[in-house]
Protein backbone atom coordinates (compact mmCIF):
# COMPACT_ATOMS: atom_id res chain seq x y z
CA UNK A 1 0.00 0.00 0.00
CA UNK A 2 2.82 2.12 1.10
CA UNK A 3 5.01 1.96 -2.06
CA UNK A 4 1.31 2.25 -4.24
CA UNK A 5 0.96 5.69 -2.54
CA UNK A 6 4.99 6.48 -3.36
CA UNK A 7 4.59 5.60 -6.96
CA UNK A 8 1.52 7.43 -7.56
CA UNK A 9 2.91 10.65 -5.74
CA UNK A 10 6.15 10.62 -8.34
CA UNK A 11 4.18 10.63 -11.32
CA UNK A 12 2.26 12.98 -9.78
CA UNK A 13 5.20 14.98 -8.83
CA UNK A 14 7.11 14.82 -11.89
CA UNK A 15 3.96 15.64 -14.45
CA UNK A 16 5.97 17.96 -16.05
CA UNK A 17 9.26 16.35 -16.51
CA UNK A 18 6.93 13.09 -17.65
CA UNK A 19 5.56 15.24 -20.35
CA UNK A 20 9.29 16.89 -21.54
CA UNK A 21 10.29 13.38 -21.62
CA UNK A 22 8.25 11.88 -23.34
CA UNK A 23 8.47 14.61 -26.13
CA UNK A 24 11.90 13.47 -26.17
CA UNK A 25 11.31 9.57 -26.35
CA UNK A 26 9.27 10.69 -29.46
CA UNK A 27 11.72 12.59 -31.13
CA UNK A 28 14.40 10.09 -30.38
CA UNK A 29 12.01 7.46 -32.39
CA UNK A 30 11.15 9.44 -35.38
CA UNK A 31 14.66 11.41 -36.00
CA UNK A 32 16.20 8.92 -38.20
CA UNK A 33 13.37 8.19 -40.60
CA UNK A 34 12.54 10.64 -43.53
CA UNK A 35 8.27 10.42 -43.06
CA UNK A 36 9.10 10.87 -39.02
CA UNK A 37 5.76 10.90 -37.47
CA UNK A 38 4.04 9.74 -40.56
CA UNK A 39 5.01 6.60 -40.03
CA UNK A 40 2.63 6.40 -36.98
CA UNK A 41 -0.14 6.53 -39.69
CA UNK A 42 1.24 4.63 -42.08
CA UNK A 43 2.24 1.34 -40.02
CA UNK A 44 -1.08 1.12 -38.75
CA UNK A 45 -2.82 1.79 -42.19
CA UNK A 46 -1.06 -1.04 -43.59
CA UNK A 47 -1.61 -3.99 -40.67
CA UNK A 48 -5.60 -2.83 -40.94
CA UNK A 49 -5.63 -3.18 -44.78
CA UNK A 50 -3.76 -6.84 -44.46
CA UNK A 51 -6.38 -7.88 -41.76
CA UNK A 52 -9.18 -6.81 -44.01
CA UNK A 53 -8.40 -8.32 -46.88
CA UNK A 54 -7.42 -11.69 -44.55
CA UNK A 55 -9.93 -11.82 -41.64
CA UNK A 56 -12.65 -9.65 -43.43
CA UNK A 57 -12.19 -10.73 -47.35
CA UNK A 58 -10.73 -14.12 -47.06
CA UNK A 59 -12.60 -15.65 -44.05
CA UNK A 60 -16.13 -14.01 -43.58
CA UNK A 61 -16.92 -12.86 -46.85
CA UNK A 62 -16.98 -9.35 -45.85
CA UNK A 63 -19.96 -9.49 -44.46
CA UNK A 64 -21.07 -7.02 -41.34
CA UNK A 65 -20.72 -7.53 -37.49
CA UNK A 66 -24.34 -6.56 -36.43
CA UNK A 67 -24.91 -3.39 -38.76
CA UNK A 68 -21.51 -2.38 -38.88
CA UNK A 69 -19.17 -2.99 -42.09
CA UNK A 70 -16.38 -5.52 -40.83
CA UNK A 71 -13.79 -2.87 -41.90
CA UNK A 72 -15.33 -0.08 -39.27
CA UNK A 73 -15.90 -2.94 -36.63
CA UNK A 74 -12.21 -3.88 -36.79
CA UNK A 75 -10.54 -0.38 -36.88
CA UNK A 76 -12.88 0.87 -34.12
CA UNK A 77 -11.40 -2.00 -32.04
CA UNK A 78 -8.00 -2.07 -33.15
CA UNK A 79 -7.11 1.37 -32.96
CA UNK A 80 -5.94 1.18 -29.01
CA UNK A 81 -4.22 -1.94 -29.65
CA UNK A 82 -1.94 0.37 -31.97
CA UNK A 83 -1.06 1.66 -28.22
CA UNK A 84 -1.65 -1.43 -26.08
CA UNK A 85 1.08 -3.30 -27.84
CA UNK A 86 3.29 -1.02 -28.37
CA UNK A 87 3.31 0.53 -25.04
CA UNK A 88 3.58 -3.14 -23.46
CA UNK A 89 6.86 -4.32 -24.85
CA UNK A 90 8.61 -0.41 -24.83
CA UNK A 91 7.00 -0.11 -20.92
CA UNK A 92 9.03 -3.42 -20.07
CA UNK A 93 12.14 -2.80 -21.15
CA UNK A 94 12.21 0.58 -20.59
CA UNK A 95 14.02 0.40 -17.17
CA UNK A 96 16.84 -1.88 -18.25
CA UNK A 97 17.53 0.03 -21.45
CA UNK A 98 17.76 3.45 -19.52
CA UNK A 99 18.95 2.81 -16.52
CA UNK A 100 22.66 3.97 -17.55
CA UNK A 101 21.75 6.87 -18.38
CA UNK A 102 19.63 7.88 -15.93
CA UNK A 103 22.70 8.24 -13.54
CA UNK A 104 21.28 10.05 -10.45
CA UNK A 105 19.18 8.06 -7.86
CA UNK A 106 17.25 10.91 -7.03
CA UNK A 107 15.51 10.53 -9.97
CA UNK A 108 11.91 9.00 -9.38
CA UNK A 109 12.45 5.61 -11.49
CA UNK A 110 9.15 4.83 -11.31
CA UNK A 111 8.79 7.76 -14.17
CA UNK A 112 10.29 5.74 -16.77
CA UNK A 113 7.89 3.41 -17.70
CA UNK A 114 5.04 6.22 -17.44
CA UNK A 115 7.29 8.50 -19.96
CA UNK A 116 7.84 6.07 -22.32
CA UNK A 117 4.05 5.04 -22.15
CA UNK A 118 2.89 8.34 -22.71
CA UNK A 119 5.49 9.09 -25.90
CA UNK A 120 3.22 5.98 -27.55
CA UNK A 121 -0.07 7.59 -26.38
CA UNK A 122 0.62 10.58 -28.50
CA UNK A 123 0.48 9.53 -31.78
CA UNK A 124 -2.29 6.63 -30.99
CA UNK A 125 -4.35 9.93 -29.91
CA UNK A 126 -3.99 11.43 -33.01
CA UNK A 127 -4.50 8.17 -34.95
CA UNK A 128 -7.82 8.03 -32.68
CA UNK A 129 -8.49 11.46 -34.05
CA UNK A 130 -7.62 10.89 -37.98
CA UNK A 131 -10.33 7.75 -37.13
CA UNK A 132 -12.94 10.03 -35.67
CA UNK A 133 -13.00 12.07 -38.96
CA UNK A 134 -13.39 9.63 -41.17
CA UNK A 135 -16.43 7.72 -39.75
CA UNK A 136 -18.19 11.13 -39.98
CA UNK A 137 -18.77 9.82 -43.64
CA UNK A 138 -20.29 6.99 -42.04
CA UNK A 139 -23.52 5.45 -41.15
CA UNK A 140 -21.69 5.79 -37.53
CA UNK A 141 -21.09 9.23 -36.85
CA UNK A 142 -20.46 11.28 -33.74
CA UNK A 143 -22.48 11.29 -30.79
CA UNK A 144 -22.49 11.94 -27.08
CA UNK A 145 -20.85 7.85 -26.79
CA UNK A 146 -17.88 9.67 -27.87
CA UNK A 147 -17.22 11.22 -24.53
CA UNK A 148 -16.39 7.98 -23.17
CA UNK A 149 -12.99 7.87 -25.30
CA UNK A 150 -11.16 9.54 -22.89
CA UNK A 151 -12.37 7.66 -20.00
CA UNK A 152 -11.25 3.99 -21.97
CA UNK A 153 -8.16 5.83 -23.37
CA UNK A 154 -7.44 6.44 -19.21
CA UNK A 155 -8.50 2.84 -18.45
CA UNK A 156 -5.69 1.59 -21.25
CA UNK A 157 -3.63 3.52 -19.82
CA UNK A 158 -4.20 2.55 -16.08
CA UNK A 159 -3.92 -0.62 -17.00
CA UNK A 160 -0.99 -0.25 -19.46
CA UNK A 161 1.29 1.35 -16.52
CA UNK A 162 0.57 -1.25 -13.50
CA UNK A 163 1.57 -4.07 -16.15
CA UNK A 164 4.59 -2.37 -16.97
CA UNK A 165 5.65 -1.59 -13.53
CA UNK A 166 5.58 -5.02 -12.83
CA UNK A 167 7.31 -6.20 -16.66
CA UNK A 168 9.60 -3.59 -16.32
CA UNK A 169 10.91 -4.90 -12.70
CA UNK A 170 10.89 -8.28 -13.83
CA UNK A 171 12.76 -7.89 -17.24
CA UNK A 172 15.84 -5.73 -15.16
CA UNK A 173 16.29 -8.74 -13.04
CA UNK A 174 15.66 -11.68 -15.67
CA UNK A 175 15.74 -10.24 -19.25
CA UNK A 176 14.34 -13.09 -20.46
CA UNK A 177 10.73 -11.97 -19.09
CA UNK A 178 11.26 -9.34 -22.41
CA UNK A 179 10.57 -12.14 -24.40
CA UNK A 180 8.10 -13.92 -22.41
CA UNK A 181 6.39 -10.51 -22.35
CA UNK A 182 6.27 -10.42 -26.67
CA UNK A 183 5.03 -13.89 -26.70
CA UNK A 184 1.97 -13.33 -24.31
CA UNK A 185 1.43 -10.07 -26.50
CA UNK A 186 1.32 -11.94 -29.66
CA UNK A 187 -1.00 -14.47 -28.39
CA UNK A 188 -2.98 -12.09 -26.50
CA UNK A 189 -3.81 -10.17 -30.18
CA UNK A 190 -5.39 -13.69 -31.04
CA UNK A 191 -7.30 -14.13 -27.91
CA UNK A 192 -8.39 -10.21 -27.51
CA UNK A 193 -11.84 -10.24 -29.74
CA UNK A 194 -9.92 -7.92 -32.48
CA UNK A 195 -10.05 -9.71 -35.55
CA UNK A 196 -12.72 -12.18 -34.77
CA UNK A 197 -16.27 -11.44 -33.22
CA UNK A 198 -16.60 -14.33 -30.04
CA UNK A 199 -20.06 -13.01 -29.31
CA UNK A 200 -21.81 -13.56 -32.70
CA UNK A 201 -20.44 -17.22 -32.74
CA UNK A 202 -23.16 -19.18 -30.45
CA UNK A 203 -21.50 -22.31 -30.76
CA UNK A 204 -18.65 -21.23 -28.47
CA UNK A 205 -18.15 -23.07 -25.52
CA UNK A 206 -19.32 -20.80 -22.67
CA UNK A 207 -16.19 -20.74 -20.42
CA UNK A 208 -14.04 -19.76 -23.85
CA UNK A 209 -16.46 -16.61 -23.84
CA UNK A 210 -15.83 -16.08 -20.17
CA UNK A 211 -11.80 -16.50 -20.82
CA UNK A 212 -12.00 -13.49 -23.75
CA UNK A 213 -13.90 -11.51 -21.06
CA UNK A 214 -11.75 -12.48 -18.11
CA UNK A 215 -8.92 -10.88 -20.29
CA UNK A 216 -8.68 -6.76 -19.09
CA UNK A 217 -7.60 -5.85 -22.93
CA UNK A 218 -11.20 -7.33 -24.27
CA UNK A 219 -13.14 -4.24 -22.18
CA UNK A 220 -10.90 -2.13 -23.65
CA UNK A 221 -11.01 -2.78 -27.16
CA UNK A 222 -14.87 -3.51 -26.58
CA UNK A 223 -15.54 0.13 -24.89
CA UNK A 224 -13.77 1.79 -27.69
CA UNK A 225 -16.17 0.01 -30.15
CA UNK A 226 -19.43 0.85 -27.49
CA UNK A 227 -17.60 4.65 -28.12
CA UNK A 228 -16.97 4.88 -31.79
CA UNK A 229 -19.69 3.29 -33.19
CA UNK A 230 -22.05 4.49 -30.50
CA UNK A 231 -23.63 0.82 -28.65
CA UNK A 232 -23.36 1.71 -24.96
CA UNK A 233 -21.98 3.37 -21.48
CA UNK A 234 -19.59 1.68 -19.26
CA UNK A 235 -21.98 2.38 -16.55
CA UNK A 236 -24.75 0.69 -18.46
CA UNK A 237 -26.02 -2.06 -16.64
CA UNK A 238 -28.96 -4.50 -18.42
CA UNK A 239 -29.47 -8.17 -18.89
CA UNK A 240 -27.96 -8.56 -21.90
CA UNK A 241 -25.05 -5.96 -21.29
CA UNK A 242 -23.54 -5.95 -17.64
CA UNK A 243 -21.43 -3.13 -18.92
CA UNK A 244 -21.12 -1.90 -15.02
CA UNK A 245 -20.18 -5.22 -13.46
CA UNK A 246 -17.68 -5.65 -16.43
CA UNK A 247 -16.43 -1.96 -15.37
CA UNK A 248 -15.72 -3.04 -11.71
CA UNK A 249 -13.80 -6.05 -12.86
CA UNK A 250 -11.78 -4.01 -15.05
CA UNK A 251 -11.14 -1.36 -12.57
CA UNK A 252 -10.60 -4.18 -9.13
CA UNK A 253 -7.82 -6.13 -11.88
CA UNK A 254 -6.04 -2.78 -12.56
CA UNK A 255 -6.14 -1.86 -8.72
CA UNK A 256 -4.68 -5.46 -8.08
CA UNK A 257 -1.82 -5.19 -10.77
CA UNK A 258 -1.07 -1.64 -9.55
CA UNK A 259 -0.68 -3.07 -6.01
CA UNK A 260 1.45 -5.98 -6.97
CA UNK A 261 3.26 -3.81 -9.32
CA UNK A 262 4.31 -0.92 -6.81
CA UNK A 263 5.44 -2.80 -4.47
CA UNK A 264 7.91 -5.09 -6.99
CA UNK A 265 9.14 -1.85 -8.23
CA UNK A 266 9.67 -0.05 -4.74
CA UNK A 267 11.03 -3.04 -3.40
CA UNK A 268 13.56 -4.15 -5.92
CA UNK A 269 14.84 -0.62 -7.84
CA UNK A 270 17.52 0.36 -5.47
CA UNK A 271 19.08 -2.77 -6.68
CA UNK A 272 18.48 -2.22 -10.58
CA UNK A 273 21.62 -1.55 -11.49
CA UNK A 274 23.59 -4.23 -9.86
CA UNK A 275 21.39 -6.12 -12.34
CA UNK A 276 23.24 -5.16 -15.54
CA UNK B 1 34.97 22.79 8.93
CA UNK B 2 32.07 20.57 7.85
CA UNK B 3 32.51 17.44 6.83
CA UNK B 4 30.72 16.90 3.46
CA UNK B 5 31.20 13.16 2.47
CA UNK B 6 31.10 10.85 5.48
CA UNK B 7 32.23 7.22 3.94
CA UNK B 8 31.95 4.38 6.72
CA UNK B 9 33.28 0.99 6.05
CA UNK B 10 32.07 0.74 2.69
CA UNK B 11 32.12 -2.33 0.64
CA UNK B 12 30.78 -3.04 -2.61
CA UNK B 13 30.47 -7.00 -3.82
CA UNK B 14 30.26 -8.11 -7.63
CA UNK B 15 28.73 -11.90 -8.54
CA UNK B 16 30.88 -12.58 -11.40
CA UNK B 17 28.93 -15.50 -12.71
CA UNK B 18 30.12 -18.23 -15.63
CA UNK B 19 26.46 -18.52 -17.03
CA UNK B 20 23.51 -16.37 -17.39
CA UNK B 21 21.85 -19.51 -15.83
CA UNK B 22 23.47 -18.57 -12.46
CA UNK B 23 22.15 -15.28 -12.08
CA UNK B 24 18.97 -16.89 -11.76
CA UNK B 25 20.10 -18.96 -9.21
CA UNK B 26 21.79 -16.23 -7.05
CA UNK B 27 18.53 -14.82 -6.99
CA UNK B 28 16.53 -17.75 -6.40
CA UNK B 29 18.69 -19.22 -3.51
CA UNK B 30 18.31 -17.62 -0.25
CA UNK B 31 22.28 -17.98 0.14
CA UNK B 32 23.15 -16.58 -3.30
CA UNK B 33 25.30 -18.23 -6.32
CA UNK B 34 28.56 -17.13 -8.33
CA UNK B 35 31.98 -15.94 -7.50
CA UNK B 36 32.34 -13.01 -5.69
CA UNK B 37 34.14 -10.15 -6.25
CA UNK B 38 34.86 -6.98 -4.04
CA UNK B 39 35.38 -3.48 -6.01
CA UNK B 40 35.66 -2.16 -2.47
CA UNK B 41 36.91 -3.57 0.61
CA UNK B 42 35.52 -1.71 3.89
CA UNK B 43 36.78 1.50 3.11
CA UNK B 44 36.38 4.79 5.46
CA UNK B 45 36.90 8.20 5.08
CA UNK B 46 36.28 11.74 5.46
CA UNK B 47 35.93 15.05 3.20
CA UNK B 48 35.50 17.95 4.29
CA UNK B 49 34.70 21.35 2.43
CA UNK B 50 36.64 22.98 0.40
CA UNK B 51 38.97 19.54 -0.14
CA UNK B 52 40.02 18.97 -3.69
CA UNK B 53 41.02 15.25 -3.18
CA UNK B 54 42.67 13.06 -6.03
CA UNK B 55 41.33 9.37 -6.37
CA UNK B 56 44.74 7.37 -7.83
CA UNK B 57 44.95 3.81 -8.15
CA UNK B 58 46.71 1.15 -10.80
CA UNK B 59 44.14 -0.13 -13.22
CA UNK B 60 41.42 -2.18 -11.48
CA UNK B 61 41.97 -0.75 -8.02
CA UNK B 62 38.20 0.48 -7.69
CA UNK B 63 38.84 3.72 -8.67
CA UNK B 64 35.72 4.34 -10.56
CA UNK B 65 33.39 2.30 -8.38
CA UNK B 66 34.40 4.29 -5.93
CA UNK B 67 33.22 7.55 -8.05
CA UNK B 68 30.11 5.93 -9.12
CA UNK B 69 29.09 4.56 -5.06
CA UNK B 70 29.94 8.56 -4.02
CA UNK B 71 27.56 10.14 -6.51
CA UNK B 72 25.02 7.15 -6.09
CA UNK B 73 24.84 5.86 -9.47
CA UNK B 74 25.02 2.37 -7.40
CA UNK B 75 24.33 1.31 -3.83
CA UNK B 76 26.77 -0.27 -1.40
CA UNK B 77 26.86 -3.93 -0.21
CA UNK B 78 27.32 -2.62 3.30
CA UNK B 79 28.58 0.43 4.74
CA UNK B 80 26.93 3.87 4.88
CA UNK B 81 27.91 6.71 2.26
CA UNK B 82 26.98 10.42 3.81
CA UNK B 83 26.24 13.02 1.96
CA UNK B 84 25.52 16.66 2.46
CA UNK B 85 24.61 18.15 -0.79
CA UNK B 86 24.22 17.85 -4.17
CA UNK B 87 26.55 14.98 -5.81
CA UNK B 88 27.63 15.76 -9.74
CA UNK B 89 29.08 12.77 -11.50
CA UNK B 90 31.75 14.07 -14.61
CA UNK B 91 32.69 10.81 -16.54
CA UNK B 92 33.03 11.00 -20.45
CA UNK B 93 30.11 11.93 -21.99
CA UNK B 94 27.45 10.91 -19.43
CA UNK B 95 24.07 11.01 -20.00
CA UNK B 96 24.45 12.63 -23.46
CA UNK B 97 21.78 10.91 -25.81
CA UNK B 98 23.39 10.40 -29.56
CA UNK B 99 20.14 11.42 -31.26
CA UNK B 100 19.79 14.49 -29.57
CA UNK B 101 20.99 17.73 -30.49
CA UNK B 102 23.30 19.55 -28.01
CA UNK B 103 20.90 22.04 -27.02
CA UNK B 104 17.94 19.22 -26.48
CA UNK B 105 20.87 17.54 -24.26
CA UNK B 106 20.96 19.92 -22.08
CA UNK B 107 17.86 20.31 -20.90
CA UNK B 108 16.97 16.42 -21.35
CA UNK B 109 20.13 16.07 -18.44
CA UNK B 110 18.77 19.25 -16.84
CA UNK B 111 15.41 17.78 -16.24
CA UNK B 112 16.34 14.67 -14.61
CA UNK B 113 18.68 16.48 -12.43
CA UNK B 114 15.09 17.74 -11.11
CA UNK B 115 15.44 21.38 -12.52
CA UNK B 116 12.18 23.47 -12.72
CA UNK B 117 11.67 25.19 -16.53
CA UNK B 118 12.90 28.37 -15.48
CA UNK B 119 15.69 27.16 -14.20
CA UNK B 120 16.58 25.25 -17.28
CA UNK B 121 15.85 28.69 -19.24
CA UNK B 122 18.43 30.32 -17.58
CA UNK B 123 21.67 27.69 -17.55
CA UNK B 124 20.73 26.91 -20.65
CA UNK B 125 22.86 29.75 -22.09
CA UNK B 126 25.68 29.34 -19.53
CA UNK B 127 26.06 25.76 -20.53
CA UNK B 128 26.31 26.83 -24.04
CA UNK B 129 28.92 29.30 -23.31
CA UNK B 130 30.91 27.31 -21.16
CA UNK B 131 30.72 24.30 -23.53
CA UNK B 132 31.84 26.70 -26.49
CA UNK B 133 31.28 24.08 -29.25
CA UNK B 134 29.70 26.85 -31.71
CA UNK B 135 27.27 25.79 -34.14
CA UNK B 136 27.45 21.50 -33.39
CA UNK B 137 24.87 22.47 -30.14
CA UNK B 138 22.52 22.02 -32.36
CA UNK B 139 23.62 18.96 -34.15
CA UNK B 140 22.92 15.32 -33.27
CA UNK B 141 25.85 14.52 -30.33
CA UNK B 142 26.11 11.41 -32.90
CA UNK B 143 28.24 13.85 -34.85
CA UNK B 144 30.40 15.39 -31.80
CA UNK B 145 33.97 14.62 -31.85
CA UNK B 146 35.01 12.83 -28.33
CA UNK B 147 36.83 16.10 -27.22
CA UNK B 148 32.98 17.80 -28.01
CA UNK B 149 31.24 15.57 -26.27
CA UNK B 150 33.13 15.68 -23.25
CA UNK B 151 33.03 19.27 -22.87
CA UNK B 152 29.28 19.11 -22.97
CA UNK B 153 28.89 16.98 -20.39
CA UNK B 154 31.50 18.86 -18.32
CA UNK B 155 29.78 22.13 -19.21
CA UNK B 156 26.59 20.91 -17.68
CA UNK B 157 27.61 19.05 -14.61
CA UNK B 158 29.71 22.36 -13.96
CA UNK B 159 27.15 24.87 -14.74
CA UNK B 160 24.33 22.37 -12.50
CA UNK B 161 26.23 24.23 -9.59
CA UNK B 162 26.83 20.83 -7.34
CA UNK B 163 28.00 20.67 -3.77
CA UNK B 164 30.13 17.48 -4.54
CA UNK B 165 31.80 16.99 -7.79
CA UNK B 166 33.26 13.72 -8.93
CA UNK B 167 35.83 13.78 -11.99
CA UNK B 168 36.24 10.53 -13.15
CA UNK B 169 39.06 10.71 -16.41
CA UNK B 170 36.51 13.33 -18.23
CA UNK B 171 39.02 15.78 -18.81
CA UNK B 172 41.96 13.39 -20.66
CA UNK B 173 40.42 13.85 -23.80
CA UNK B 174 40.06 17.50 -23.80
CA UNK B 175 42.69 19.88 -24.99
CA UNK B 176 45.10 21.64 -23.22
CA UNK B 177 43.11 24.63 -23.45
CA UNK B 178 39.66 23.10 -22.14
CA UNK B 179 41.10 21.46 -19.41
CA UNK B 180 43.01 24.80 -18.20
CA UNK B 181 39.09 26.15 -18.74
CA UNK B 182 38.16 23.15 -16.19
CA UNK B 183 40.87 23.68 -13.77
CA UNK B 184 40.01 27.35 -13.31
CA UNK B 185 36.38 26.58 -12.95
CA UNK B 186 37.24 23.73 -10.60
CA UNK B 187 39.78 26.02 -8.24
CA UNK B 188 36.38 28.43 -8.20
CA UNK B 189 34.39 26.05 -6.74
CA UNK B 190 37.50 24.80 -4.32
CA UNK B 191 37.18 28.42 -3.05
CA UNK B 192 33.18 28.54 -3.30
CA UNK B 193 33.80 25.62 -0.31
CA UNK B 194 32.95 22.77 -2.61
CA UNK B 195 34.22 19.11 -1.80
CA UNK B 196 35.55 17.96 -5.85
CA UNK B 197 37.06 14.56 -6.08
CA UNK B 198 39.30 14.12 -9.04
CA UNK B 199 40.22 11.06 -10.00
CA UNK B 200 43.23 11.01 -13.11
CA UNK B 201 45.87 8.73 -14.22
CA UNK B 202 48.13 12.18 -15.34
CA UNK B 203 50.61 12.67 -12.23
CA UNK B 204 50.64 16.45 -13.47
CA UNK B 205 47.29 17.18 -13.44
CA UNK B 206 46.74 15.55 -9.78
CA UNK B 207 49.82 17.62 -8.98
CA UNK B 208 48.56 21.05 -10.18
CA UNK B 209 45.15 20.80 -8.46
CA UNK B 210 44.87 18.07 -5.73
CA UNK B 211 45.74 18.84 -1.91
CA UNK B 212 44.65 15.51 -0.87
CA UNK B 213 45.71 11.99 -2.29
CA UNK B 214 43.12 8.94 -1.35
CA UNK B 215 45.22 5.82 -2.38
CA UNK B 216 43.34 2.95 -3.58
CA UNK B 217 45.15 -0.36 -3.94
CA UNK B 218 42.66 -3.38 -4.92
CA UNK B 219 39.76 -2.06 -2.81
CA UNK B 220 41.12 -0.62 -0.24
CA UNK B 221 42.20 2.29 1.48
CA UNK B 222 46.23 2.22 0.91
CA UNK B 223 47.05 5.76 2.27
CA UNK B 224 44.57 8.85 2.40
CA UNK B 225 46.64 12.46 3.42
CA UNK B 226 47.89 15.53 1.87
CA UNK B 227 48.67 15.77 -1.32
CA UNK B 228 52.30 16.14 -0.18
CA UNK B 229 53.04 12.86 1.82
CA UNK B 230 51.19 10.08 -0.52
CA UNK B 231 51.88 11.27 -3.54
CA UNK B 232 55.49 10.71 -3.63
CA UNK B 233 54.89 7.33 -2.28
CA UNK B 234 52.18 6.63 -4.86
CA UNK B 235 54.84 7.54 -7.24
CA UNK B 236 57.31 5.21 -5.32
CA UNK B 237 55.63 2.28 -5.31
CA UNK B 238 54.18 3.13 -9.65
CA UNK B 239 58.38 2.52 -9.80
CA UNK B 240 58.79 -0.21 -8.11
CA UNK B 241 55.64 -2.19 -9.76
CA UNK B 242 57.42 -1.10 -12.82
CA UNK B 243 60.22 -2.56 -12.06
CA UNK B 244 59.15 -5.90 -10.64
CA UNK B 245 60.04 -9.15 -12.83
CA UNK B 246 57.43 -10.81 -14.55
CA UNK B 247 57.60 -13.65 -11.25
CA UNK B 248 56.95 -11.19 -8.54
CA UNK B 249 54.19 -9.16 -10.50
CA UNK B 250 52.53 -12.39 -10.91
CA UNK B 251 52.70 -13.29 -7.14
CA UNK B 252 51.31 -9.93 -6.41
CA UNK B 253 48.39 -10.32 -8.97
CA UNK B 254 47.53 -13.78 -7.29
CA UNK B 255 47.11 -12.31 -3.61
CA UNK B 256 44.96 -9.67 -5.02
CA UNK B 257 43.01 -11.95 -6.70
CA UNK B 258 42.90 -13.87 -3.31
CA UNK B 259 41.77 -10.89 -1.55
CA UNK B 260 39.42 -9.35 -4.11
CA UNK B 261 37.03 -12.98 -4.01
CA UNK B 262 37.18 -11.83 0.18
CA UNK B 263 38.62 -15.49 0.56
CA UNK B 264 41.36 -13.78 2.86
CA UNK B 265 41.20 -11.37 5.54
CA UNK B 266 43.64 -9.24 3.54
CA UNK B 267 46.51 -7.93 5.86
CA UNK B 268 47.43 -10.70 7.71
CA UNK B 269 47.89 -13.01 5.29
CA UNK B 270 49.77 -10.68 3.68
CA UNK B 271 52.33 -10.58 6.30
CA UNK B 272 54.19 -13.74 5.49
CA UNK B 273 54.72 -13.71 2.01
CA UNK B 274 56.24 -10.06 2.66
CA UNK B 275 58.74 -11.74 4.70
CA UNK B 276 59.35 -13.56 2.04
CA UNK B 277 60.53 -10.95 -0.05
Amino acid sequence: MISAFKVLKEQLNSFYLMMRLSMYELKIKNNNNYLGMLWEILNPAIQISVYWIVFGMGMRNNSNVGDVPFLQWLVAGIVIWFFISPAILQGSKSIYTRIKIISKMNFPLSVIPSYVIFSILYPNAMLLGIIAVIFQFTDKKISLYYLQLPYYMLAAVALVFSLSLITSTLSTIVRDVQMFVQSIMRMLFYVTPILWNPFENENLPKFLLYLVKANPFTYIVEGFRDALLSRGWFFENSQQSPHLEYTLYFWGLVLVLFLIGSTLHVKLRNRFVDYL
Amino acid sequence: MSKTVVVSNVTKKFKMYKKPAEKLLDIILPKGYGEDFYAIQNISFEADQGDVIGIVGVNGSGKSTLSNLISGIIPPTSGTIELNGEVSLIAIASGLNNELTGRENIELKCLMLGFSKQDIKKLEPEIIEFADIGKFIDQPVKKYSSGMKSRLGFAISVTVDPDILVIDEALSVGDQTFADKCLDKMNEFKERGKTIFFISHSMGQVKKFCEKILWLEYGEVRDYGPMKEVLPKYQAFLKEYKAMTKEEKKRFKEQVQLKQSGKATPKKELQPTAEEK
